[in-house]
């Protein structure tokens, strides 16, 4: 007979109560049953399998789709006491992989890419384990990655049952009626669902709209110096996040740094050290940042973009106010800026002749070309260039719905609250003051207690270097 | 690398080719990349920049020529030269000179820079107790290696012995390279600065930076060949010869056997040119005296091609020598003449700037 889960909680992590939503999840696991957990941002998701992989016998395999992030999830189970964790990515040197696959045994909990899981040799490596849980993280991926970037996670159903069907946990932050169901029928399971409600009370919402370009740029700057921090601004690409962050500096004196997925794994680190410690003001990232930063008091997020969807607009938005303390949540409108998401939206997405010359003549084209190396994925697997078609059709019309829906926010009069919420069959609570500010509706930074008092200058490099050596390495 | 930066790898009397610095650059070690590296004398920039694109310096160098600070000489291969502005351009901004680039090659910079940085952090956090802390990301075998020398280095006074081979190393350095050394390093309640918010800080250019970075790296790491340098199990074994073990090999067979080079090659069960490009690659990266010239350049040679070469090492062109020597003498034979005289072999003058 397993220990009460408050036992084991208190052991391993030290608390007395589970997190909303934890507690059903690892019931429902501890019963074997397959489950579908949709936890905000924030709510502990990870701490599930953890605590499960802790009680039971045999190897955590967790998939999960993010390369760069996956090292910090590897050293973040480390630091809550977890030793025996790997992972397994396209990033992996080839030394360290036959390492880890030599003693594949030992490991408690190992993370893989789906790219690694889809090929043969690791999947009939893994067959030979004990597979105690199998974990597919960002579960809505599935749906609003696959057909575009990710096909291997098409393939994640098929795998699972290669795998003999082990118990399996889905965790994502957002999912609408519809894609719970996508992700059950791709991984071939009737799940128990436990669901809380996205909604993040202390988090006030506010749509700006601004006439072009420089107006945008003008409020940014304005908001950035009046609001405390710190805050993170997120933006479309790695160039913009990188220009800004020091257009940002060089105007306000603050300590802004960039972040995105071109930085070198040293410099995320530290840039991420640095925000978590309180060195920096400001982030300006790309949607790299924030998977896996467990920072408690980020006051504002920025949307300096129209997102693709408010699924991930909730994601990214959701990082402020972890600590429950009043945050703010502002998107910067233009008109016009849902072209940029739209043009992503076909662009990726190789067009019917194109499909019907690759499907007469696969080998005439280069694989270097992300939509060939798609179809190349889709032939090799049987799919056939009708349902091919079909795919990219069917996918297309969803995220056009996806963005007529994050439009239709921006455009909302009366509650954006209401709005967001709604999309996810959520009713939202009646509208109040320190709800949100629709397009028409000013903000006061004053009233909502985001005002920053006096300025902060950031750190400079110690021009004394042997004493900063000597603090860094000598105790007092 | 901003066009400043490459501004101060060219020159105004010696036109140099882009791809030349560029595959120096993402580390490619061909014999014509290493030879013109070292005519260049930029071998220092080997694999400093693995990451960088192929065509990833054009644009850098377009904005020079715009600038009216370099011009394309018509070539096989596109060549730069500095304009009169772009030389007084480079004259007026001074670069950083690393003071330890002579010994770039020899080091296998991205295994010593793995392991300082963790070790340092490694020490600093356990010097304040910290059992539980983000480690920085690095590779398998850097985390072993210093798991290991942790755990055999592991003393009271590790830190304080650390603190002071780390000081007496920054110390010979110009002040802003120990400032930047020390303020990159990650460990208790510092996170470390990145080289872009280094560069911002200290009003220099990334590409400056790193270089005052990695002249950092060397200097602890040649200062750590002494065998009593608390850090010298771990980053001893960075050092390197600056050939291919395979090149080495050949040489070896070249220089303890009477075998002629194709001889060697079937002992080595590697191609005949092969054989010749592991020795031209050991002429170019090895002092004068590793090879045996006299052996392999007999006087005769020498003196029957200088005679007919151009004075200016630059301006020889193995197509442009007249069809019978083309025929007695191969281009192997060619260009080790060069390296030869590049080094200074029969008094010859090396660079156009001497």
């Amino acid at each position: 007979m397993l220990e009460p889960l408050t036992t084991s909680l208190q052991t391993v992590f030290g608390y007395s109560e589970f997190r909303a939503g934890q507690k059903a999840a690892l019931t429902a696991l501890e019963a074997g049953h397959d489950t579908l957990a949709v936890l905000p941002t924030g709510a502990g998701k990870t701490l599930i399998y953890q605590l499960y992989g802790y009680r039971h016998p045999g190897c955590v395999l967790i998939v999960s789709p993010l390369l760069a992030l996956m090292t910090d999830q590897v050293n973040r189970m480390r630091l809550a006491g977890f030793r025996r964790v790997a992972a397994i990515t396209s990033l992996t040197s080839y030394g360290e992989r036959q390492s880890i696959l030599a003693h594949l045994e030992q490991y408690q909990f190992l993370f893989l890419s789906p790219e690694m899981l889809a090929q043969p040799a690791m999947l009939a490596r893994l067959g030979q384990l004990t597979l105690s849980l199998l974990v597919i993280d960002e579960a809505h991926c599935i749906v609003q990655w696959g057909p575009d970037f990710r096909p291997e996670y098409l393939l994640l159903g098929a795998i699972r049952e290669k795998l003999g069907s082990p118990l399996t946990l889905m965790l994502t932050a957002t999912a609408d009626h519809a894609t719970k169901g996508e992700i059950a029928k791709q991984l071939r399971t009737t799940p128990t669902v436990v669901t809380e409600s996205l909604d993040r009370p202390n988090i006030f919402l506010d749509v700006e709209p601004v006439a072009n370009d420089a107006a945008k740029r003008e409020r940014l700057l304005a908001l950035v110096t009046q609001l405390v921090f710190p805050g993170v601004i997120y933006f479309s690409s790695k160039q913009l996040a990188t220009d800004m962050a020091q257009w940002l500096r060089d105007q306000t004196g603050l300590a802004v740094a960039a972040y995105h997925a071109g930085l070198s794994s040293e410099d995320r680190f530290k840039i991420q050290q640095q925000f978590m410690q309180g060195d920096l003001a400001v982030i300006c990232a790309t949607s790299a940042f924030g998977m896996g930063i467990d920072k408690n008091d980020v006051r504002y997020v920025i949307h300096y973009h129209l997102p693709a969807d408010l699924g991930s607009y909730a994601q990214e938005m959701g990082r402020a106010g972890r600590d429950g303390q009043p945050s703010l949540a502002v998107l910067l409108y233009t008109p016009g800026d849902e072209r940029l998401p739209l043009t992503l939206n076909q662009a990726n997405r190789p067009d019917d002749a194109t499909i019907q010359r690759f499907y007469a003549h696969p080998q005439a084209f280069s694989r270097n070309d992300p939509g060939i190396a798609l179809l190349t994925f889709y032939l090799q697997h049987g799919i056939s260039a009708t349902a091919v078609q079909a795919l990219f059709e069917r996918r297309e019309k969803e995220r056009g719905h996806a963005l007529a829906q994050m439009l239709a926010y921006v455009r909302e009069p009366c509650c954006l609250r209401a709005r967001w919420l709604a999309a996810f069959d959520e009713t939202a609570p009646a509208h109040h003051e320190a709800c949100c500010a629709p397009g028409k509706v000013p903000i006061d930074l004053t009233d909502l207690g985001l005002k920053r008092q006096a300025p902060t200058p950031p750190t400079p490099v110690a021009p004394d270097w042997q004493a900063q050596l000597r603090r860094l390495l000598v105790a007092d | 690398m901003d066009p400043e930066d490459l501004l101060h790898l060219l020159d105004d009397q010696q036109a140099r080719r882009l791809r030349v610095i560029e595959n120096l650059l993402r580390g490619r070690k061909t014999v014509s990349t290493l030879y013109w590296g070292q005519r260049y004398d930029l071998l220092f920039l080997l694999g400093l920049a693995k990451h960088l694109d192929r065509g990833g310096l054009d644009a850098t160098a377009q904005a020079l020529v715009s600038q009216k600070l370099a011009t394309w000489t018509p070539n096989e291969q596109p060549q730069l030269r500095l304009t009169a502005k772009g030389r007084q351009r480079r004259d007026q901004v001074p670069t950083y000179q690393p003071q330890t680039r002579a010994l770039w090659p020899q080091l296998s910079l991205a295994v010593a820079r793995q392991r300082l940085l963790l070790s340092v952090q490694v020490v600093s956090q356990y010097a304040h107790r910290t059992a539980r802390y983000y480690p920085l990301t690095t590779d398998l075998a850097t985390r072993q290696a210093v798991r290991q020398w942790f755990h055999q280095a592991k003393s009271p006074d590790l830190a304080t012995r650390i603190f002071t081979a780390l000081t007496a190393s920054l110390t010979q350095l110009p002040e802003k390279t120990a400032q930047v050394l020390t303020a990159g390093f990650s460990g208790y309640q510092q996170p470390g600065l990145t080289n872009q918010q280094l560069a911002v800080d200290l009003h220099q250019t990334p590409w400056e930076i790193y270089l005052r970075h990695v002249d950092g790296v060397v200097r602890i790491a040649q200062d750590a060949r002494q065998a009593d340098h608390p850090l010298h199990a771990l980053l001893a074994p960075a050092w390197q010869t600056a050939v291919t073990r395979s090149a080495q090999a050949t040489l070896r067979a070249v220089t303890t056997t009477a075998l002629t080079l194709d001889q060697v090659a079937t002992q080595r069960q590697i191609k005949p040119s092969t054989v010749r490009e592991h020795l031209l690659e050991a002429a170019i990266m090895l002092p004068v005296t590793a090879l045996p010239y006299e052996r392999l350049l007999p006087q005769a040679t020498r003196q029957t091609l200088l005679a007919a070469l151009p004075a200016q090492l630059d301006d020889w062109e193995y197509t442009a020598l007249p069809a019978d020597l083309q025929a007695r003498f191969d281009f192997f034979t060619f260009r080790l003449l060069a390296i030869w005289c590049d080094k200074g072999g029969a008094g010859h003058a090396g660079t156009p700037n001497d």
